[in-house]
Parts: C-alpha cells; sequence; structure tokens
C-alpha cells in the first residue's frame, strides 16, 4: 500500500515516513500542494496524509486539485493538521462529504500510533472493497 | 531598560504567532521519542534506521526550543513593555560566528548547511550583544527550517537541490548591513510587508517563505526594533534573505 504524506517539516516527515515503513507501508513525501500532485501522479497513493498548513498554497487548494482527477475521486484522505480541532471544526462536515476526507487528526495530539492505526483502517477499507469487486467479478464471470 | 507598563495589542498577535510555532519542536521531540519507543518494542532498536534518532536528535530539537523560548521571552517583553534595549559597542563578526555555531546541529538535523561570510573586517557596531544574538538565532532557526522544506520539496520535482544558510555581513553606505540567506526561493519585500500585517492575524501569514506562524521572523524583527534596526528583505552573493542595518560605533572607530 502506497502513502502520500504532505507534510512541510522535514525532521516531522522523516519521523512519520519511518513509523509508516515500519509497519509496511510504501511512502512518498511531499512538502507543498504543487510537489505533491507530481508525487501522486507518480506513485499513485492508496492512502493520502494531509497537513491543511503548507507553505504557497493550501492543504485545501490541494485536496480540491487532487479531487478533481478521476482517478484520484476515492482515495481516502487523512487530514493530519497543526490547525486546532476549534478551527478545523468549522469546516470539518465539509471536508468530509464534498472532499472525501476520512478522518481529521489534530497533530500534536496525535501518536504516532493512533496515527498508523487509522492509516490501517483505510487500508484495510480498500481491501476489503477490493475483495468485493474481485468476488463479483468471479460470480460475474 | 527603561520600564512602560502599557501593554501593546501586538505582543497578544505574537504571542499567539509564538504559540503555534513552538508546537513544531514539541511535536517533533514527542514523536521521535514515541518513534525510538515502538522500535524498541518491535526490536528495531538496532537498526540504522532507529540509530538515527536517537536520544542526541531530540536533545538537539529540546536545546533549539529552549533557545527559541528565551528569545521569544525576551521579544515579548520588549513588546510589552515598551522598553529600548541599551545600545553598546558590538562584534557583529563575533555575534554571527556564535549564532553558526548555535545553529550548526539544529540544521544539520534538517540537512542544512550553515556558512558564514564576513565580506571585510568591521569595527564594532552599535546594538545590544543579547538582543542582537536572540533576534539572529530567532531568524537563523525560521530560515533552516523553511530552507529544508523547500529542498525536500525541490527534491521530489527536479532533483535534489542542497539547502544552505549563509550568515553574512558587508558594509554599505547605510551601515553594516548583517542577514541570513537562504540558497533557496527568496522573499520579496511586498510579502515580508504583508506578512508582518498578517502577524498573530493568519495561520499562516507568510507562506510565501514556509508553513507555520512565522513567529521566528516577527520576534526577530521585534527585538531589532527595540535596538534601533529592524528585518528587511535583502540579498547577498545571489541568496535572498532577511538583513538588518546595523550603524557602526563612531566612538570607537575614532580610537
Amino acid at each position: 500500500m502506497h502513502v502520500l504524506l504532505l507534510e512541510p517539516n522535514t525532521l516531522l516527515a522523516q519521523t512519520y515516513t519511518q513509523a509508516l515503513q515500519q509497519d509496511g507501508f510504501s511512502v512518498a513525501h511531499a512538502a507543498s500542494a504543487q510537489t505533491a500532485v507530481f508525487a501522486a501522479d507518480k506513485h499513485q497513493p492508496d492512502v493520502v496524509i494531509l497537513e491543511l498548513q503548507l507553505p504557497e498554497h493550501s492543504g485545501l487548494e490541494f485536496l480540491h486539485e487532487f479531487r478533481s482527477y478521476p482517478e484520484w475521486k476515492d482515495v481516502p484522505v487523512i487530514v493530519h493538521s497543526m490547525l486546532p480541532p476549534t478551527q478545523t471544526i468549522q469546516v470539518e462536515e465539509s471536508l468530509r462529504r464534498d472532499l472525501g476526507v476520512k478522518a481529521l487528526l489534530y497533530k500534536p495530539r496525535t501518536s504516532l500510533t493512533q496515527l498508523l492505526r487509522v492509516v490501517r483502517e483505510q487500508t484495510h477499507h480498500l481491501e476489503l472493497k477490493a475483495g468485493k469487486r474481485q468476488s463479483a467479478t468471479e460470480e460475474a464471470v | 531598560m527603561a520600564l512602560n507598563n502599557d501593554v501593546r495589542p501586538e505582543a497578544n498577535e505574537l504571542l499567539a504567532s509564538v504559540a503555534e510555532q513552538l508546537k513544531v519542536p514539541l511535536a517533533i521531540i514527542a514523536r521521535q521519542a514515541e518513534l525510538g519507543v515502538l522500535q524498541g518494542r518491535r526490536g528495531l532498536a538496532d537498526t540504522p534506521a532507529a540509530q538515527g534518532l536517537d536520544a542526541a536528535t531530540i536533545a538537539t530539537q529540546a536545546d533549539a526550543a529552549l533557545m527559541l523560548v528565551d528569545s521569544y521571552l525576551l521579544g515579548l517583553e520588549l513588546l510589552r513593555t515598551q522598553t529600548q534595549l541599551e545600545l553598546e559597542p558590538v562584534s557583529v563578526s563575533s555575534l554571527l560566528v556564535d549564532a553558526a555555531h548555535d545553529l550548526h546541529g539544529f540544521a544539520r538535523q534538517y540537512g542544512v548547511t550553515v556558512d558564514l561570510d564576513m565580506a571585510g573586517r568591521y569595527g564594532p557596531v552599535m546594538s545590544n550583544a543579547r538582543g542582537l544574538k536572540a533576534a539572529l538565532l530567532s531568524l537563523g532557526f525560521a530560515l533552516v527550517e523553511a530552507q529544508a522544506t523547500q529542498a525536500s520539496d525541490l527534491s521530489e520535482s527536479v532533483g535534489k537541490k542542497p539547502a544552505r544558510v549563509l550568515l553574512a555581513a558587508h558594509r554599505t553606505p547605510h551601515g553594516i548591513v548583517a542577514g541570513m540567506y537562504g540558497t533557496n526561493q527568496a522573499v520579496s519585500a511586498s510579502a515580508w510587508r504583508r506578512a508582518q500585517a498578517l502577524c498573530g492575524k493568519a495561520r499562516q501569514p507568510f507562506a510565501e517563505l514556509g508553513a507555520g506562524s512565522a513567529a521566528g521572523l516577527f520576534m526577530a524583527d521585534t527585538i531589532l526594533r527595540s535596538m534601533e534596526s529592524r528585518l528587511r528583505v535583502g540579498r547577498y552573493l545571489h541568496a535572498g534573505g532577511l538583513a538588518a542595518t546595523l550603524q557602526p560605533s563612531q566612538q570607537l572607530q575614532l580610537v
């Protein structure tokens, strides 16, 4: 499973990357929205972990662009941000409903264990979906 | 210090900015420590990857955070009390060397090289040693993080570009310019002015330079203003950055 990690701080990115890799994920890191689009194109992520506060273009701008491509329409996105919940709560419903955000995590209070659990949950859903599709295809054949 | 007990609203805005900024080193410390624990549990503590996240890494981040807290406290106190730091003859070269030394370990963790360039020899400038050092460190930590972000981003799209922060001083007709400059994306004067207007009001007032509250830059500017100077956008040896003009100490020049 491929994870695209949008994290502007390189030390935090290294830490999250190591934790994810040790959990069996391959990780592509991008520090800005623009690079993240290139990285998504190159690595075709199964899950995206997104900081909303990015240099130049915001994480929200990335998300709108990301969702505009049909192939990434259903890729689960986990918002993992320094923005406190008091800020994200105002846009949470819209993020979930309109932009397919599966979870909103407050970075300073989210342990690696919690982040890994949420990523695993999303990849588990993907595996279940893929399994169902496979069964349906086999039945049809 | 002459004290004035009026509290300025800018102090609250800067405090909000500082609180945001300090989340970053604390999050790094917390997550690196946790990663060490996880690796220990999984028996990965002796792997090359795990060895990179040793106690020294956490200590460097904690030391950097403590230095920042000291600089931030000085800046907030100056703003809150509207005081000016007493000016004294200060060797700008020595302070740049000190600041480079203090930034070195922090920058190395971010994969950023810290270089010094002093074009010529200078006599002392009129400043305040404690204030100027605090301003340089605030500025330096912020620029190192920003340069690392830009470099890691460039490495994904157009090939690895080394990140470098240059601490430099040079003489101009207006005085001695001391500043810090990055080899990656430069900042514009208009972006800096806009960022200053947004300090404490926007979560990312200076998105052109990097993510976050840019508290280090605002704090450096606040401290410099208490020493009859200010932070402005500058360029040096094809690198863009932020710098302050300091006045030479006339008295000592005569000696």
